[in-house]
Order: C-alpha cells, then sequence, then structure tokens
C-alpha cells in the first residue's frame, strides 16, 4: 500500500497523540493510581503503535510497543506506576518526538534504535518479577477492545444486528438494477464491514476495503455515502450492496484481507415478495427501457467509485501561509484604493448624490467584510505553540529540582498564523525565567508561609484589538535593589543614577542586553540572553512587554500582542497641521475638555474624568510639533486604555474613523518609539500611525 | 547613451552623476532604483535630522534621507531641479536621497578611478569610495554600504 498521502494525516495524528500521551503523563504524576488516566496512556501508545505500524516505522513500532507491554502491566496492577518509571516514559515521549519530526522532514523515522530506552522499559517490565510479560500478545489489537471479548456464542447472537445492510432500503430504480442482475446470473450480496475500534486511518481502511470490493464487482449502494466515508464521517461499520459475479466467500475473504478489519458480515440478497410487486411491471416493459434504467442505475455508482479512488481530503484545506500573505497585500492594496475612491468622491463633492454614496458605502461594508474574513482566515490558536509547556515546566523543575507547576488558561485565544509562530521561544523565556529566577526553592517558600509547590500561570485572553498573554508567578519577584545593584556593578550605570530611579526604570534595565541578576549562571537561563531577546521579539511583532511585580509576592510579565498585522480601525487626527492615525482599539472616548479643567499633579498635567485622575499628554510635545490651538482653546482628548491604565492624548482637529493598511517604516528609520507604522491616505499623503501603547 | 557605449570597456562602470552645490558625486547605477521628482515628504518624529522623512513611492512607504545634512553641508533648498534618487541596497532596504539635481550618466573605466585615503577630517569623505575623472572634471564616488551602514554604529 502506498502510505505516502496518508502521511500528513499520520503526521498530525501522531502528534496529537504523542501530546496526549504527554498531558496524561504529567496527570499520572500527579494521582499515578487514576485507572483513567492508566487506560488513556495505554491506549495513546496503542494507537500510536498501531499507527506506526501501518505507515511501516517500525522503530517507532517497536518502542511504543514496549511502552504500551509497560502500560499494560500498570493497568493489569501487577506494576506501579512511580517516578523514575515515568521519568523513562517521557524520555520515550521524547524519542518519538524525535522519530516524527524525522518522518516530518525525510520521510524516514531515522536509525536510532532507542536501545537503552527499550531496556529500560524492559527492565521495569522484568522488575515486578513475573517475566511473562514480554510475550504476551499486546499487539493483537482486539485484546484492548472490549467488545470483542464477548464469546463466540454471544457473537453469533448479536449477528443479526450486525448486519446492517438489512436496513438499507432500496428504491425502484435499485430494485429494477438488481433484479436485473440477478436475472443475468450475478450475485447480489449485502455486507457490514466492521472496522477495528482501535483502528486510526479508518477511513483509508474503509478506501481499501472500497478498492477490493471494486475489484469483484460493482457497488450499487453504500451507506454512509462514499463520500461520507472518505470524510471519516462513519462510526466502525459501513454497509455496502454488491453485484458481484464471484461467490460470497471470494468477497468476504477481499474484505477480511484488508488489515484492521473486524469482520464482515455479508448474505445474498434475495429480492423480496414486494418485489414481486413492482418489478414484473418493469420486467414486462421491452428491453430497451430496462436497459436505460440500468444504465440509469449504474451512474451513481460509478460516480461512487470515481470519489471513492480520490485520495482522503479533508473540509479543512491547508494554505501555504505565503499564499495568504499575498492574499492579505491584495485586500490591503484594494483598501488604499477604496480610500482614494472615497476621498475623490469627497473632492468632487459628489457624495450627497446618492448613486455614487450608495456603491461606495456597499463597497465600503464588502472591503471591511473581505478583510476581516482573511484575517480570520490567517487567525490559529496558541494552543499548538503553548501545549508544549507543561512538559518544559516539568523537566524544568526536575533540572532545577524545584518544585512547580503550570497552569495555563485561555489556550484557545487566536493570533495571526505568523505571531503564533514567533511567540513561542519569547513565551519559553519567560517561563523559564519564572521558574529559575521567580520562585524560590522549597525550603525558603516554607519559611516564607507560601506552599512548598511554586505555581507559575500562563494566562491568554483577548483585549479589545489585542491579545494579552500573561506569564505570571507566586514566587520571590523582583528585587528592584538588587537590579540596581547590579547594574551599578556591571557599570551600566552610576550609582547617583541608581538612587533616583523609579523602580519602574529599574525593572526596565532587566530588558538590556546582557543583564542577568541570577547570581549564578544555569543552563537554563541567567546567560544574559533573554529579556531583551524577548523584548525586542515581541516589538518586531509590534506588541510590547510590560512587569509588574511585588517583593516577596511574584511578578508578572504581561504581553500584548496587536490581533493584525495588516489592516486596523483607527481615528485619524491632525496634531499640528500634520494627520496622525490612533488604533481605535485602543481609544475609550473623545472628551472635549475646557482648559480650566486641567489640574496638576506632581507638575503633570492631568484631568478628572468622572471620578477617574486621568494624565494627560500633549501630542504636539512627543511629536516635536506645534499645536494649531491656543492655550485658551477647549482641548480635544482621545481618552486611551492600555490594560488598567488610561491616559487623555490631546490632539489639535479630529477628522475622523477610517480602516487604515499598516506600513512599515522601514529599518532604516530608527523605529521610533510612539510610531509604530506609516499608512498611505485616499489622496496618496502618508499619515503616522501613533502608538498609543507606547505612549502610557 | 548611445554615444557612451564607444567608451564602454570590461572594467568599466556606471555611475549617475548628482550634484551638490558646485560639487559633482556618482552613484553606482546598479543601486538605483529609480528617479522621482521632488514630492511631499511626511515628517518622522524622533529621528535624527538627516531623515527627512517618508514618501509614497508607487503605494510602499520609502524614507527619504539628505546627503547632504549626512555630509555636514548645509540644508536642502528645495528648487525645481531637486530629485529623490530611490536607493535599493544590497540587503533589499529601500531609501530614498534627496540631491541637489540629476547631472548626467557616465560610464567610468576603474581605471579612472583613484581611491581616497580616510584619513580626512571632513565628514563627507567617509562616504567616498573614489574620484573618478570624467571630460577633465571631477566625481566623488559614493560608496551607498558606508553611507547608510555607518548608522548603526552610532546606535
Amino acid at each position: 500500500m502506498d502510505v505516502s498521502q496518508y502521511l500528513e494525516i499520520f503526521l498530525d495524528e501522531t502528534k496529537e497523540h504523542l501530546q496526549n500521551l504527554s498531558d496524561q503523563l504529567m496527570n499520572l504524576e500527579q494521582d499515578p493510581e487514576n485507572m483513567d488516566t492508566i487506560n488513556e496512556i495505554f491506549r495513546a501508545a496503542h494507537t500510536l503503535k498501531g499507527m506506526a505500524g501501518t505507515m511501516g516505522y517500525k522503530r517507532m513500532q517497536n518502542l511504543t510497543h514496549d511502552m504500551e507491554n509497560v502500560f499494560s502491566e500498570v493497568r493489569n496492577g501487577t506494576i506501579k506506576a512511580d517516578g523514575s518509571m515515568i521519568d523513562i516514559l517521557f524520555q520515550c515521549l521524547d524519542a518519538l518526538e524525535e522519530y516524527t519530526e524525522n518522518i516530518q522532514n525525510t520521510s524516514d523515522e531515522g536509525t536510532n534504535d532507542n536501545e537503552h530506552l527499550i531496556k529500560a522499559l524492559n527492565d521495569i517490565l522484568a522488575g515486578k518479577g513475573s517475566a511473562p510479560a514480554v510475550s504476551e500478545p499486546v499487539a493483537a489489537p482486539a485484546e484492548s477492545a472490549k467488545s470483542v471479548q464477548s464469546t463466540p456464542s454471544a457473537a453469533t447472537q448479536n449477528d443479526e444486528a450486525k448486519e446492517k445492510w438489512k436496513a438499507i432500503s432500496f428504491s425502484d430504480t435499485d430494485k429494477k438494477v438488481l433484479g436485473e442482475a440477478i436475472k443475468q446470473g450475478k450475485n447480489v450480496f449485502g455486507l457490514s464491514v466492521f472496522v477495528q475500534e482501535t483502528c486510526i486511518l479508518k477511513a483509508a481502511r474503509a478506501f481499501l476495503v472500497y478498492k477490493a470490493l471494486e475489484e469483484l464487482g460493482e457497488i450499487m449502494i453504500s451507506v454512509p455515502s462514499a463520500q461520507d466515508i472518505e470524510d471519516e464521517k462513519f462510526d466502525f461499520d459501513f454497509s455496502v450492496i454488491i453485484i458481484s459475479e464471484v461467490d460470497m466467500d471470494k468477497v468476504k475473504a477481499a474484505v477480511m484481507n484488508v488489515s484492521e478489519i473486524e469482520n464482515c458480515y455479508i448474505a445474498p440478497i434475495e429480492l423480496e415478495v414486494e418485489k414481486h410487486d413492482v418489478v414484473p411491471s418493469a420486467e414486462e416493459k421491452s428491453a430497451e427501457v430496462s436497459v436505460s434504467q440500468h444504465a440509469a442505475g449504474q451512474t451513481p455508482a460509478k460516480a461512487e467509485k470515481k470519489s471513492a479512488a480520490k485520495p482522503i481530503v479533508n473540509r479543512t484545506v491547508r494554505v501555504d501561509i505565503e499564499k495568504l500573505d499575498v492574499l492579505m497585500n491584495l485586500v490591503s492594496e484594494l483598501i488604499i484604493a477604496k480610500n482614494s475612491l472615497v476621498s475623490a468622491a469627497q473632492t468632487e463633492g459628489i457624495t450627497s448624490n446618492s448613486s455614487v454614496n450608495e456603491p461606495i458605502e456597499y463597497l465600503e461594508s464588502v472591503t471591511t467584510n473581505l478583510h476581516e474574513s482573511v484575517m480570520k482566515v490567517r487567525m490559529v490558536p496558541i494552543e499548538s505553540v503553548v501545549q508544549k509547556f507543561p512538559k518544559m515546566i516539568r523537566d524544568l523543575s526536575k533540572k532545577l529540582d524545584k518544585k512547580m507547576q503550570l497552569f495555563m488558561s485561555g489556550e484557545e485565544t487566536e493570533l495571526d498564523r505568523t505571531v503564533v509562530d514567533e511567540i513561542g521561544d519569547p513565551l519559553m523565556h519567560l517561563l523559564r525565567n519564572s521558574a529559575d529566577h521567580g520562585l524560590e526553592s522549597a525550603e525558603i517558600r516554607k519559611k516564607r508561609g507560601k506552599p512548598e509547590v511554586g505555581s507559575i500561570f500562563l494566562d491568554a485572553y483577548q483585549d479589545g484589538n489585542n491579545v494579552v498573554i500573561e506569564v505570571r508567578d507566586d514566587g520571590n519577584g523582583i528585587d528592584v535593589e538588587a537590579v540596581k545593584a547590579k547594574a551599578v556593578e556591571k557599570g551600566k550605570i552610576t550609582q547617583e543614577q541608581a538612587d533616583a530611579m523609579t523602580d519602574k526604570d529599574a525593572i526596565d534595565l532587566l530588558f538590556q542586553p546582557s543583564f542577568s541578576t541570577a547570581k549564578q549562571v544555569t543552563d537554563v537561563s541567567g546567560r544574559g540572553v533573554g529579556l531583551d531577546v524577548v523584548k525586542s521579539k515581541i516589538e518586531s511583532l509590534s506588541g510590547d512587554v510590560e512587569v509588574k511585580t511585588k517583593l516577596g509576592e511574584g511578578s508578572t510579565f504581561i504581553i500584548r500582542l496587536p490581533l493584525t498585522l495588516a489592516i486596523i480601525q483607527a481615528l485619524m487626527v491632525e496634531v499640528g497641521g500634520e494627520k496622525y492615525a490612533i488604533s481605535l482599539g485602543s481609544i475609550q472616548t473623545i472628551e472635549d475638555i475646557a482648559p480650566n479643567e486641567i489640574k496638576f499633579v506632581q507638575n503633570e498635567e492631568v484631568i478628572n474624568l468622572r471620578g477617574d485622575v486621568i494624565p494627560l499628554i500633549r501630542l504636539n510635545k512627543v511629536l516635536d510639533n506645534e499645536s494649531t490651538k491656543g492655550p485658551d482653546d477647549n482641548l480635544i482628548v482621545a481618552i486611551v486604555k492600555k490594560g488598567d491604565k488610561l491616559a487623555g492624548l490631546v490632539v489639535d482637529e479630529l477628522m475622523g474613523q477610517q480602516e487604515i493598511v499598516i506600513k512599515s517604516l522601514g529599518k532604516y528609520i530608527n523605529k521610533s518609539k510612539v510610531i509604530s507604522g506609516a499608512t498611505i491616505l485616499g489622496d496618496g499623503e502618508i499619515a503616522l500611525i501613533i502608538d498609543a501603547n507606547a505612549l502610557l | 547613451m548611445d554615444g557612451l557605449k564607444e567608451i564602454e570597456s570590461y572594467e568599466s562602470i556606471q555611475y549617475i552623476v548628482v550634484k551638490f552645490g558646485d560639487e559633482q558625486f556618482g552613484i553606482d547605477i546598479k543601486y538605483i532604483d529609480n528617479i522621482v521628482r521632488m514630492q511631499r515628504i511626511t515628517r518622522v518624529p524622533n529621528v535624527p535630522a538627516y531623515i527627512k522623512g517618508v514618501i509614497n513611492l508607487r503605494g510602499e512607504v520609502v524614507p527619504v534621507v539628505s546627503l547632504r545634512l549626512k555630509m555636514g553641508l548645509e540644508e536642502d533648498e528645495i528648487t525645481k531641479l531637486t530629485r529623490i534618487i530611490i536607493i535599493k541596497l544590497e540587503n533589499g532596504e529601500v531609501i530614498g536621497v534627496l540631491v541637489d539635481s540629476v547631472k548626467e550618466v557616465v560610464t567610468l573605466d576603474t581605471r579612472e578611478i583613484e581611491k581616497v585615503s580616510y584619513d580626512s577630517a571632513e565628514e563627507k569623505t567617509n562616504f567616498i569610495s573614489g574620484i573618478g575623472k570624467d571630460k577633465g572634471e571631477l566625481i566623488s564616488l559614493f560608496d551607498l554600504n558606508l553611507v547608510f551602514a555607518e548608522k548603526e554604529k552610532s546606535n
């Protein structure tokens, strides 16, 4: 069998099972007696073995086989899961991942036999005292399928119920075709095929059965339909009516020849009495008619035949991300073109003309929807990135000899594919950082009255046009004084600077290159490449990192990422005669503020807005130009929000809302912090985009 | 251009000759993507003075740099002859440079190019890879990689 067309499915499913296995092993570690977990692991290992076997990956099969053996014993209660065993199993998992990786890259599993792991597994088995475990034929999948363990007599009793094909009802045309076939001396059989419940690529199996049957005859009816079977829309059985010239045993043998088929119930179809009610009239008709009917009856069968021969297609389509990039660019171009059309219509003064206005409005709504759809296509859950973290924390826990636990939430939060691809490393850095620097050792935690097991949290959620990912720990928090002392020692800042520094500035030092407060360099972190890399990576994704910390209680690293990198809704404003865009997502409200409402707190301008004291940021100062407003004019203030912080951005004029395409300023312009990019307006002019998050 | 072909030799490089005041400078034609007329430049705040801002070049946002300011000459004076030369660097980065005017295209034989020494205190010579001679006139040849790479050092 040519398995290459199933490779993708195999890889996908293998990864899924490996992840499942990893999750379950973590559970097992917590609760070594949990039968559900043990069963689940056994099943996952067994499934993996079956899949590897089907695809012809012998080494992978051997390893999973031995893992399965161990679990079979755990399940039987003859050996107990303990720490060392789980360690070995995790190593096996790593080895399996390596195989999968190899298969993905070269479609070959590689040559590493992992003998030491196999030996270790066998030692576990041998350790329990009763040797025969290894010889136990775990390979027989039937063993694990509970239903099959029924006695033969019970099975026969069930046969009636299992001849599901009997439930198939024939249409008149079907009956005529069948009658015709019988008249021609052909055999008509009904058969129900049961695929083993442990079978992984059941659609592939069904396909093979189909192929075998088509070689012997013609499939008349199939329940579920061939298409549904291809799409795996069936449980573990399907029924067909076949017209064949060979006898029943041959058909059955052909079906049973396909591996992982549990059983096949077959019987000849006798067209019953009701047939005679209908068929005679048909038989009386001229030969010509019946021939044409016969042909008509055949057509659907042929169609089925064709679709059955196609490779298994899912309802999903895999698209190269580059194609989506092209699509996104085209959408951007379209929006720019639409914006120019709108602005041209405005300058021509024809927007009051409804025959122009309506199509333009319609065009606007279409482009907006188009953009949203393309954006959604590009969104993937961050799950694929974060799911490897529990195991990483477990490994770190062993390595650092600290007890810790990872709690995750919001794995389903979606982000642009390109962001998700990039976000893994920074998150890993932060988690390692929390594990290594953040959490204290068990003794210290005990002394401080904290639970011995440290907790690390990874929470993701959407906040307006941003996605926020928080990495939090209940460890020691950042010792600001230690950071300052270190910076002085490293010559980064002077003592005077250190004394004058706010806590926030001190924490920012952590994000500078080659800065680490770890007293000892471990191979987990503390090499001085870490937080600065995290920061630059996040910033390259147009996001930002914020730290909250309380000494003795823990720290939180908050990563904020834009939902989309390409097109946003923006508020267009004028400052000092220049046009700027501010992402609408970060704007709360627009306020009109009289100059006498401005108060001063620590020499900073603030306003009191419905009970909130909000600092004012005069954009003309930030942007280094002259406001067109006089000192007595009312201020137009856009209230922006980041997390729980608010600020009021003072602008000269509001120009309205617009959908804008974000363009990069290029590497050459040293990313001016407040400017996150530029956009091209309808008239071809460039407006810079103000990053409100950077101002807060 | 036709006239130039006659003096083409196997070691010749084509330069676009641009002027800053009375001085002539050459830019290797292989870096030149386009030459556009002066257009509205959008100022970018908080950047060095020699970055004049950004322009819209066929839908792309392109930074514009004043070579005058970069070389320590006086501020550009925008006239009808002012041009923006769009340069495409080897790393793919696209940058526009302001020049007073564009004179012509010359083909210089590498033997006609004299290397310059770097010991001069004058800032502008830091960006010059050599001096070419054409029809009795001197053309200072830019080394664009020096012009734009120097930036990273100051960072």
